[in-house]
C-alpha cells in the first residue's frame, strides 16, 4: 500500500514538476549568494563548507515539507485519503519515503553545483559522505513529516513549519555538520562514530514516534 | 450553567495554599540571604543557585508533565489532559526563561562571559524555542480539536528530543564544559537543607500555578461552550 501511495506522489511530481524544480532553483540561488558572500576569502570557504551545505539542505527541505502535505489540500484530496480504510501510519510512512526520494534527488543535483561554485574539492570518502547524507535526510524527513502532516490543516502552516522544525532538528544538524566536517578532512570512522550514532538514533526515534503518533494526531 | 463557575480563590484550600507559598517564599529568602554561608570563591553570586537550580528542575518536571498529559490526551481525547498539558507548558516555559535569565547573571562574574555553549544551558534554550513554536500552534489554531492533538504530539516529540539535544551539544563543545557539578550530599548542612527547601517551595509554586491555570482553562472552555449555544 505504501508503494502505491509513494507512486502517486511521484506521478504527481513527474506531471507537475513543481516541488523538485523549485527546490533546485532555490538551492542554486542560495549557493550563488553564498559564493558571492565568500568571494573575498576563498581559502576560508573550505572551513565553513559543511555548515553552508547543510544550511542549503535545510532550506530546500522546508520547501519540500511545506509542499508534500499541502499537495493533499488541493481539491480536498486529503478528505478522500483520510477517510479511506488505510492505516494512518501508512500515510505517514509513504509521505516520509516520497519526501526522502525528492530530497535525495534534488541533493544529487545541488551538491556538485555547490562544490563547483564554491571551488571546493569533492570529498575523497564519497561513500561515507553519502551514508551520512542519507541518514540525516531520513531524520529530516521523519520529523518533518510528523510536523508538516500534523499542522497541514492549520492556517498559515507555511510560517509555523520552520518555527517548529528548526529547533527540533538542532541535534541532527550539529551531528551532520560535525561528521561532514570530519569526513571532508579525511578523518577515520572512529572519529565521527559518535556523530553517526546520534544521527542514527535521532532518525530511528522520530521515525518510530511518528509512526505511533501520527494516527492519533489526525484522528478526530 | 454560569452559577457553576467559581473563582479560584473562593476555594479555601487554594487560598490557604497560596498563603503558605507566600510565607515559605519569605522564609526561603531569609535563609538564602542571612543563614547560609557565603561561598569563599563566588561570594554573593553563589546565592542565585538557590533560584536557578530549582527553576531548572521545575522546568524539567513541567515538560515531563506536558509529555505525559500529551500521551494521555492522544489516547483518551479527554479535555482534562489538554488543560494539564497546556498549563504545564506555559509554566515550564516561564521557568525556562527564569533559568535563561539567572544563568547569565551568575555566569557574568564567575565565567567572565554571559553565554557559553554549555550543554545544559543550550538544551534549555532549545527547549524554550521549541515551546515558543508550541504556543504559536496554539495561537494560529482554528479548529480546537486539531490544535489540541497537534500540541500534544509536539509536547511528546519535544521531550523525546531532550537527551539527543543534550548529548549532541555535549560532544559538540567539549571544551566549554564549565557547568558546575556539585555533589549535593557533600555540601554543608545549611546549604543542603536550604537547597532542599528551595526545591520544595518552587515545586509548590508550580503546583499552585498549574491548578490555577487548569481552573482558568476550564472556565474558558465553559464560556466558549456557552457562547456557541447562543
Amino acid at each position: 500500500m505504501i508503494r502505491s501511495l509513494v507512486l502517486k506522489d511521484l506521478l504527481i511530481e513527474i506531471k507537475s514538476k513543481e516541488i523538485i524544480s523549485s527546490m533546485i532553483a532555490f538551492g542554486i540561488s542560495v549557493i550563488l549568494l553564498f559564493a558571492f558572500s565568500f568571494r573575498a576569502s576563498p581559502s576560508q570557504v573550505y572551513f565553513f563548507a559543511p555548515g553552508l551545505l547543510w544550511m542549503i539542505f535545510i532550506f530546500i527541505s522546508i520547501i519540500l515539507l511545506n509542499r508534500i502535505f499541502n499537495l493533499e489540500m488541493e481539491n480536498k484530496s486529503y478528505e478522500i485519503l483520510f477517510s479511506s480504510p488505510l492505516d494512518k501510519s501508512t500515510i505517514f510512512l509513504s509521505k516520509c519515503i516520497s519526501s526522502l526520494i525528492f530530497l535525495i534527488f534534488s541533493q544529487i543535483i545541488i551538491t556538485p553545483i555547490f562544490f563547483l561554485f564554491l571551488q571546493i574539492n569533492f570529498p575523497e570518502n564519497l561513500l561515507f559522505f553519502l551514508i551520512i547524507i542519507f541518514f540525516v535526510d531520513l531524520g529530516i524527513c521523519s520529523i518533518g513529516s510528523i510536523i508538516s502532516g500534523s499542522i497541514m490543516k492549520i492556517r498559515s502552516n507555511e510560517i509555523l513549519l520552520p518555527i517548529l522544525f528548526f529547533p527540533m532538528i538542532t541535534p541532527l544538524i550539529i551531528s551532520a555538520v560535525k561528521s561532514t566536517d570530519l569526513i571532508f578532512n579525511n578523518h577515520p570512522f572512529v572519529d565521527w562514530k559518535i556523530w553517526f550514532q546520534l544521527i542514527l538514533s535521532f532518525s530511528v526515534i522520530f521515525l518510530f514516534s511518528g509512526y505511533l503518533l501520527y494516527p492519533h494526531v489526525t484522528n478526530e | 450553567m454560569s452559577s457553576e463557575i467559581k473563582f479560584f480563590h473562593q476555594n479555601i484550600y487554594s487560598k490557604l495554599f497560596g498563603l503558605l507559598i507566600i510565607f515559605s517564599w519569605l522564609i526561603l529568602n531569609y535563609f538564602v540571604l542571612f543563614v547560609t554561608r557565603i561561598d569563599p570563591y563566588q561570594e554573593m553570586a553563589q546565592k542565585i543557585f538557590y533560584f536557578h537550580v530549582p527553576s531548572a528542575w521545575v522546568a524539567g518536571i513541567a515538560y515531563l508533565v506536558v509529555m505525559i498529559s500529551g500521551i494521555n490526551y492522544l489516547r483518551t481525547k479527554n479535555n482534562y489532559w489538554d488543560y494539564v498539558g497546556y498549563a504545564s507548558a506555559e509554566i515550564g516555559t516561564i521557568f525556562c526563561a527564569l533559568v535563561l535569565i539567572t544563568g547569565p547573571i551568575w555566569a557574568t562574574p564567575i565565567w567572565g562571559t554571559s553565554w557559553s555553549w554549555e550543554p545544559r544551558l543550550t538544551t534549555v534554550l532549545i527547549m524554550f524555542l521549541i515551546y515558543l513554536g508550541y504556543f504559536s500552534v496554539r495561537n494560529f489554531g482554528k479548529s480546537l480539536t486539531t490544535i489540541k492533538s497537534i500540541s500534544a504530539s509536539i509536547g511528546v516529540l519535544a521531550f523525546l528530543n531532550v537527551p539527543i539535544i543534550y548529548f549532541s551539544v555535549k560532544f559538540w563543545a567539549e571544551e566549554v564544559q564549565l557547568h558546575p557539578q556539585p555533589e549535593m550530599m557533600e555540601q554543608p548542612v545549611d546549604i543542603y537543607y536550604t537547597f532542599l527547601f528551595s526545591l520544595i517551595v518552587f515545586f509548590m509554586i508550580y503546583m499552585y500555578l498549574l491548578n490555577y491555570r487548569i481552573h482558568i482553562l476550564k472556565i474558558k472552555s465553559k464560556l466558549e461552550n456557552i457562547l456557541e449555544d447562543y
